[in-house]
């Protein structure tokens, strides 16, 4: 992909994610004796990422524009609860995967049309669409219950399939977003959406096209949500938005998007954050609220150390501006 | 000067790189005629008569000398078709005699059983200084430590010692003094005559009206001008020189509005609330259509309605060759037009990305492959392109932009719509913040834009700017087209400020 590989051209802010990645890694093969490397821990990573990773890879079209998508969680619990149901009722087992991608997009365009049509901040939006949403699902689940995997389709919860699966899209994902047209605007529009529009990008159009494709990949995430699990779960999809927002700036993208969106980033953000809630469980500290204070935490270290790399760059370029 | 053409030059062209050196020069050169060639320095001048002389070859465009088709391959061949020159730089060999240098390259006819025979060259060398009326130096000394004034007389005496029917004169007079410069007079009114032709060049415009017939202006490479020496004045080849203002060197020449009759753009009617009121007009291919007004006029309201990215009230932007109404600005970009607005860092560039980035946005479109590939390597060699072709000065494509100067800058910012294949280019205030060589260059820029038939609508708050580029000018004031001016009828600065006002 990358040719001539020049040292010289990394910055600094480029390295934290793969400095940060390595001393995760190191930390916890230390602190768990080494467990954390035997190929069952292996595995059980890889797939624990699955969902992030999948969730994120839509979300960081957003944050490339400089937006953010934070009703993916809400959206993998809609898309799937909605989906498996319809399977259900009509006895039509692979239903649930078009519908499901069906409901997720819906959602997405929704968002994408107030965000670029009623210029309405997308993190407003996504706050006001998180709680209303979360509701609807509840009060559906209420009335549906849990439901499980139809037994035509039992086939998609085996972790070869549902790996095999990933890395296809995984590999569609990236091949979108660093060598297609929709990555390259999106980020212009993140760098600059005066210029973007100005020279004649369809700016309103790719706002609305990201936010889709966001919510596309979370009706991908319900699947595998449900694959993985068998079923709907009341907690379907919580705290997953936190989660993908924070491997993404984890990764090393900043809040404002543009150029400093990468893919790699992305996959490196979620391993780490992955490393860390299933390194803190082999720990022996599952129990969730220590975990959640250990990720709040280090979100904020991440945002200390993005806004003060940024900091530094926006000083070299006014220092650049006067001589 | 009514004589036959004894020289016609059609069409001639030379390149140096990406530079013009001459283009599209046209000459008739006639019996009896001393014709005068001046431009300022790097209009071309030199390259022209070294051509003619055989030391360039052009690279296209014909030549005819007495009728007959003329392409010399050397200087000695253009000698043989009655040709020669004294060039600019000294063309004597200074560890040779001045003798030989006179038969540089034709001492062959004095040799007598493989050696040349010193005596008999002298002779016939002499010969030539006493024909000619010139000066005689010592012959058998070298020629290395002579006067630069007995240098010329000798280059002279070799020049004239083929007998020529047209003899080439590159700025010999400023190495001379008075009475020698009487000499060179006198030689040419002889030549004169002797029903042949001179071509003389030199920067002593006074000196040039005085001596010649005619008098062909260059600019740019280009020939801007023909007049009659006994009926032009300094102050006139000084204008036509320079272009309008000495300040403005780089501006055009010509006083003549040309363009094609071809529409490209369409503007009917066309109000934006608060900024423009029944705007109507059309600009068509190779025109450069100027903008000027004061402050709150509405010039920069023109670029942003006719890409596209303001919500009119009423009124159409048409793009005449694809046959479409503009409303929205994707929609420009892809009908063959370009923007260059005025804020650079802040419309115009995304300043954090790199070059590379900024370079391909406008062509996003053309550069998709199979599948919407956007190959990396396809993305940098147009990068590379941009760079190459416009000088951009970088450590290369993948610097961020805002490493760059302004004039570099604009560079990309211009460059990366000409590497596109455009209809119409809007500019709003192109030099705004570079320096006099980017501006220069930008100007080039533009006039080259305009022989590629692209339109060009420019808005700049510069009124030289505008004088100087436009082959017509609208005046605005409070949002509306006030005045036309063609560039033939009244284009000053005076008349126009009188309309702003």
């Amino acid at each position: 992909m990358k040719k001539g590989f020049d040292l010289k051209k990394l910055r600094l802010s480029d390295l934290v994610p793969f400095i940060a990645f390595v001393v995760l890694l190191v930390f916890f093969a230390v602190a768990t004796g080494g467990k954390m490397f035997s190929s069952y821990s292996l595995q059980k990573l890889i797939e624990q990422s699955i969902l992030t990773i999948i969730a994120a890879s839509g979300v960081l079209f957003v944050v490339a524009q400089g937006s953010i998508d934070l009703t993916v969680g809400v959206n993998v619990a809609l898309s799937g609860v909605v989906g498996l149901h319809v399977a259900q009722v009509t006895g039509i087992g692979w239903l649930m995967i078009p519908v499901s991608l069906a409901v997720g997009l819906l959602m997405g365009l929704l968002n994408g049309v107030i965000v670029a049509k009623c210029h309405v901040p997308s993190f407003t939006l996504s706050i006001a669409m998180l709680i209303g949403v979360r509701g609807i699902v509840n009060y559906i689940q209420t009335i549906v219950g849990v439901e499980y995997v139809p037994a035509s389709m039992t086939f998609i919860t085996a972790s070869g399939v549902r790996i095999a699966a990933f890395f296809v899209l995984l590999l569609v994902m990236i091949y979108i977003f660093e060598f297609t047209r929709v990555g390259r605007y999106s980020r212009a529009i993140g760098e600059n959406e005066t210029t973007a529009r100005f020279v004649g990008i369809p700016v309103d159009k790719m706002k609305i096209l990201v936010f889709a494709l966001s919510g596309l990949m979370a009706g991908f995430g319900s699947v595998f949500s449900i694959a993985a699990v068998g079923g709907t779960t009341q907690t379907m999809g919580s705290f997953l938005e936190m989660q993908v927002a924070m491997a993404i700036f984890f990764g090393g993208v900043l809040v404002t998007g543009g150029s400093s969106a990468k893919f790699y980033k992305v996959i490196l953000g979620s391993l780490s954050i992955t490393i860390i809630v299933y390194g803190l469980s082999l720990m022996g500290m599952s129990e969730s609220h220590i975990s959640q204070s250990v990720e709040g935490i280090l979100l904020l270290l991440i945002l200390f150390i993005t806004i003060l790399t940024n900091r530094q760059k926006k000083l070299k370029t006014e220092h650049k501006e006067e001589a | 000067m009514s004589g036959e053409v004894i020289l016609e030059i059609k069409g001639l062209n030379k390149h140096f790189g990406p530079t013009y050196a001459n283009k599209n020069v046209d000459l008739k050169l006639r019996r009896g005629e001393v014709r005068g060639l001046i431009g300022e320095n790097g209009s071309g001048k030199s390259t022209l008569l070294s051509q003619i002389a055989g030391l360039y070859r052009p690279d296209s465009g014909e030549m005819l000398v007495k009728g007959e088709p003329y392409a010399p391959h050397s200087p000695i061949d253009a000698n043989r078709h009655g040709i020669s020159m004294v060039m600019q730089e000294l063309g004597v060999v200074g560890n040779l005699p001045a003798g030989v240098n006179v038969f540089l390259g034709r001492t062959g006819q004095f040799a007598k059983g493989g050696v040349v025979d010193l005596n008999a060259l002298n002779k016939a060398a002499a010969a030539q200084f006493a024909k000619w009326d010139l000066p005689m130096p010592p012959l058998n000394q070298l020629t290395d430590g002579m006067m630069i004034e007995t240098r010329k007389m000798i280059e002279l005496a070799r020049a004239l010692s083929i007998d020529p029917d047209i003899l080439l004169l590159d700025e010999v007079t400023q190495s001379l003094s008075l009475n020698n410069r009487d000499k060179l007079y006198a030689l040419i009114r002889r030549f004169k005559e002797m029903d042949r032709a001179v071509v003389v060049i030199t920067h002593d415009i006074e000196e040039m009206i005085r001596i010649t017939d005619t008098i062909t202006v260059l600019r740019d490479g280009e020939v801007v001008g023909e007049v009659r020496s006994a009926e032009t004045t300094l102050d006139e080849i000084r204008m036509m020189m320079v272009g309008r203002q000495v300040s403005g060197e780089y501006y055009r020449a010509d006083m003549t509005p040309t363009y094609s009759d071809e529409v490209v753009l369409r503007v009917k009617d066309l109000s934006v609330p608060h900024e423009l009121e029944d705007i109507s007009f059309e600009v068509h291919a190779g025109e450069i259509l100027g903008f000027c007004g004061l402050s709150d006029a509405g010039i920069h309201s023109i670029g942003k309605a006719v890409y596209g990215l303001s919500k009119p009230s009423k009124g159409t932007v048409h793009m005449v060759p694809t046959d479409t109404d503009i409303h929205s600005a994707p929609q420009a970009l892809a009908n063959f037009m370009g923007y260059v607005p005025k804020d650079r860092d802040n419309e115009a560039l995304m300043i954090h990305a790199n070059i590379r980035d900024n370079s391909v946005l406008p062509s996003v479109e053309e550069l998709k492959g199979k599948a919407g590939l956007l190959a990396p390597r396809k993305l940098s060699r147009m990068a590379e392109g941009i760079r190459e072709r416009f000088s951009v000065k970088t450590t290369g494509v993948g610097q961020t932009m805002n490493a760059l100067s302004g004039g570099n800058k604009q560079k990309v910012n211009l460059g990366r719509w000409l590497a596109k294949d455009l209809k119409l280019l809007i500019l709003d205030c192109p030099t705004r913040g570079v320096d006099v060589g980017v501006k220069a260059n930008i100007y080039a820029l533009m006039k080259e834009a305009k022989k590629d038939n692209i339109a060009t609508i420019l808005i700049s708050d510069e009124l030289t700017e505008v004088l100087g580029m436009a082959d017509r000018l609208l005046v605005m004031k409070d949002g509306r087209i006030t005045k036309e001016i063609r560039r033939d009828e009244d284009f000053t600065e005076q008349s126009v400020i009188g309309e702003m006002i």
